[in-house]
């Protein structure tokens, strides 16, 4: 049995078949029911109406020859068996005696007949030995039962006709049947091979292959599992593929300074340097890749942190103009230093509801950026007020981005010119950090460039809500 | 109403409910009315015909399948009595209610009051005579052939003949030493008889064997058995009423009453009822009882002409006459 359940297939199969043959059996027997009944009924009738015309020649009195050899006659030339009987023995007319013979009718189809009703009989008949479908007709003298007329079929021969029509019947649900049952596996196989798809697709993916998808057209409940399936695997697909991207940019953007700290620390142990000097410079320059990968890896610390639901906000009302301007104050040396001219003009009106050093660290990050890739021109920073939230705009006249790389800046490590190195000192985390930042806070980054003519970063932010 | 009262009152309704359900009490027979009752087997009557009136005087609903009765002596008690019945019950009639039930046992086929007041049962079951007197206390059980049916008194020579239903013999007692003295040989289902006694013969009827239906009176010597003569009364002639020396056969296959002189000549001869079985003598008048036509009719014994037919129960088969001395 175990071996007929141990799949959804044969399962279903198993049903299919089974409602497919107690539907036909239940069919069969049903029809052989009514066709049976129907044609006994028929053969009820005709007998009745044989009976009443026969009994209609019967005039009173005792039974005459001139009857009884018309009954003969009749019975020579009719297919019914028909006999009249005129004995009181057969008619149990000695019944309280208790006469010890079987007699042709019995008590109650003698109370039945002395009525004037005809009797009916179905069944098995120990008098003729066999089973007959048959109707008495009384002869009725006032109330003296004078005799009757005794007609009937013998079974065997309506059953020889339900019999053909049970051969029939059997043939035709013999070919459905296994009409039935062929398509019914072609059904369940067709049901059926969507499942094993995904589940051979299921085993290729915990394998570590998601490159699987699958074809299913339906749109019933099994296509709306593949389909979520294919979601899920391609969703798997691409955080794998992050996930390897991260770690080889990781790596890469270690290896550099790792390398730079490795090479002038070999050279100043091996006293390669020519003069103090010399010594300086490789010390300067060991610091500051030291300083480089301890950012990036505060930067990393920092993502992985916003990453983990458990990141809280310690948000207070913040007048954001007072923010901006301390976090830009420390850049005004530098920026004169380039050459660069900052513009700003913040609307003192704006509170927003933010954490304080997480807003610093966005400012800051953005003008980190702007600074960088600025080289002249100007930097000019926009703090207004639009309907219930405040709008932050950093805009620069600067190197700006290309379309096709506009869409991918905000991703971590994402680099406009692949072959450039951080020797700008940024950690290639900043914007993706900053962004995540302000949706922390409900807000929304985005960033509108053109290559050679600047950049503009646009922030949104919800107002503090004055209850 | 005091408690006391109360309660007095109360028991006092509950005690009539409950005889009213336990004894069931039937209409009332006056006693200065003479009867023919009929024991109806189909629907488990008892039809009391007024035979002054020649109208049906009550019917009594039972709830056992008596066969046959019996008037006692006191010519108000009924003795009621059936086949499948463990008791033999007596009712009186002016109280048309249950008086006593003899323990009978079943098997009890026909039974006879005797001229010497003793009653005589057939009993198919035990295949005895059973002889009990009228307070109902057996007397004697006499063996007899199996299946005894018809019971035939000879007052004069204190002899009661015994007729077996199927197995062809007839039986004698000697009904003062109650005790078995002879049998002989007769035809099978024999039923119905009638003592000759001017000729020294015993008219026996029956229904005939298997598919032969009985078509004679087989005439037996009294006293060899042997078998004098047939007379032909067709067909099934079942039932014997002497009078003097003529005899009224009454024959139910073929619905024929007839008057038979002693020497067998049919005197008259008449169809009557539907599949008649029992008829008797009352007020002067012979009385037929149809099984199938549910009804009792009157005749004139002398011409046998129908003076009147009364419906009775379903299916009477046995009938039992009181005639009033009032």
């Amino acid at each position: 049995m175990k071996f007929l359940t141990n799949s959804l297939a044969k399962k279903m199969w198993l049903t299919v078949t089974a409602a497919i043959i107690i539907t036909i059996l239940y069919s069969y027997f049903l029809s052989y029911l009514f066709y049976e009944k129907i044609y006994v009924e028929n053969v009820r009738d005709s007998l009745l109406t044989e009976g009443r015309s026969l009994a209609s020649e019967y005039q009173g009195g005792a039974l005459t020859e001139d009857l009884r050899g018309k009954i003969e006659w009749y019975n020579s030339k009719s297919e019914t068996e028909i006999f009249i009987v005129s004995n009181p023995r057969e008619l149990s007319a000695c019944l309280p005696f208790e006469i010890d013979y079987q007699t042709l009718i019995g008590k109650a189809e003698r109370e039945e007949l002395l009525k004037g009703n005809p009797v009916e009989k179905l069944g098995y008949e120990k008098r003729f030995d066999r089973k007959i479908m048959g109707v008495i007709m009384p002869l009725l003298d006032d109330n003296r039962l004078q005799g009757i007329i005794y007609l009937y079929v013998p079974l065997a021969k309506i059953s020889e006709i339900t019999r053909d029509f049970a051969y029939l019947w059997l043939a035709a649900a013999a070919v459905f049947t296994v009409i039935s049952i062929i398509l019914g596996t072609m059904l369940v196989k067709k049901l059926t091979k969507p499942l094993l798809d995904m589940k051979d697709a299921a085993e290729h993916v915990s394998k570590g292959y998601y490159d699987i998808h699958l074809n299913i057209d339906s749109k019933d409940e099994i296509g709306q599992l593949a389909n979520a399936f294919n979601y899920m695997s391609s969703s798997i697909r691409k955080e794998d593929e992050k996930k390897r991207d991260f770690l080889a940019n990781v790596s890469h953007e270690l290896r550099t300074p790792i390398s730079y700290v490795k090479g002038y620390s070999e050279a100043l142990i091996s006293g390669m340097e020519k003069s103090e000097e010399e010594r300086q410079k490789y010390l300067q320059l060991i610091l500051r890749e030291s300083r480089r990968m301890e950012r990036l890896v505060g930067d990393l610390l920092d993502l992985s942190k916003l990453e983990s639901d458990e990141y809280k906000l310690e948000k207070m009302p913040l007048p954001l103009a007072q923010l901006i301007e301390d976090a830009i104050e420390k850049y005004k040396p530098i920026l004169r230093e380039k050459n660069v001219d900052l513009q700003y003009r913040l609307d003192p009106e704006v509170i927003i509801n933010g954490d304080e050093g997480r807003i610093e660290q966005v400012i800051q990050n953005i003008m980190d950026n702007s600074i960088r890739y600025t080289a002249e021109g100007r930097i000019s920073i926009r703090l207004s007020q639009e309907r219930d939230q405040c709008l932050i705009e950093i805009e620069d006249t600067g190197i700006g981005i290309s379309e096709e790389h506009l869409s991918k800046i905000k991703q971590r490590f994402y680099r406009v010119n692949k072959g450039r190195t951080r020797s700008d000192g940024g950690t290639g985390l900043g914007l993706a950090i900053a962004e995540k930042l302000v949706k922390l806070h409900q807000g929304e980054l985005t960033v509108f460039s053109e290559l050679n003519k600047g950049t503009k970063v646009r922030i949104m932010l919800p107002l503090l809500e004055i209850k | 109403m005091s408690k006391k009262m109360y309660w007095l009152f109360f028991l006092w309704i509950i005690t009539a409910f409950l005889t009213s359900c336990s004894e069931k009490r039937q209409p009332a027979i006056p006693e200065d009315i003479s009867f023919a009752a009929t024991v109806n087997i189909k629907d488990m009557t008892i039809s009391f015909v007024d035979l002054e009136k020649k109208e049906l005087a009550a019917d009594w609903a039972m709830e056992k399948p008596y066969t046959g009765a019996l008037i006692l002596p006191d010519n108000d008690s009924i003795l009621l009595y059936g086949k499948q019945l463990e008791t033999a019950d007596l009712y009186s009639l002016k109280e048309g209610k249950l008086i006593d039930s003899w323990e009978t046992g079943e098997g009890i086929v026909n039974g006879i009051l005797l001229e010497t007041n003793e009653i005589a049962f057939a009993d198919q079951h035990l295949n005895k005579i059973r002889f009990f007197h009228l307070n109902g206390e057996e007397e004697k059980q006499v063996e007899s052939e199996i299946d005894p049916l018809t019971l035939l008194e000879s007052g004069e020579e204190n002899k009661l003949f015994v007729l077996s239903f199927n197995h062809e013999k007839l039986g004698i007692i000697d009904l003062a030493s109650k005790e078995k003295s002879g049998e002989f040989t007769i035809h099978p289902s024999a039923a119905g008889a009638w003592l000759n006694k001017r000729n020294g013969e015993i008219w026996i009827g029956g229904h005939g064997e298997g598919l032969d239906i009985e078509q004679n009176i087989h005439v037996y010597d009294e006293e060899t058995g042997k078998l004098k003569k047939k007379i032909p009364a067709a067909s099934m002639p079942i039932n014997f009423l002497g009078q003097g020396n003529q005899v009224y056969v009454l024959s139910h296959g073929s619905n024929m009453l007839y008057k038979i002189n002693e020497s067998g000549e049919v005197a008259a001869s008449v169809s009557i009822a539907a599949n008649p079985f029992e008829m008797a003598f009352a007020a002067d008048k012979l009385l037929v009882a149809g099984y199938d036509s549910n009804d009792l009719h009157v005749l004139e014994p002398e011409n046998l002409k129908t003076l009147k037919s009364i419906k009775v129960g379903e299916g009477p088969f046995k009938i039992v006459i009181r005639e009033s001395v009032k």
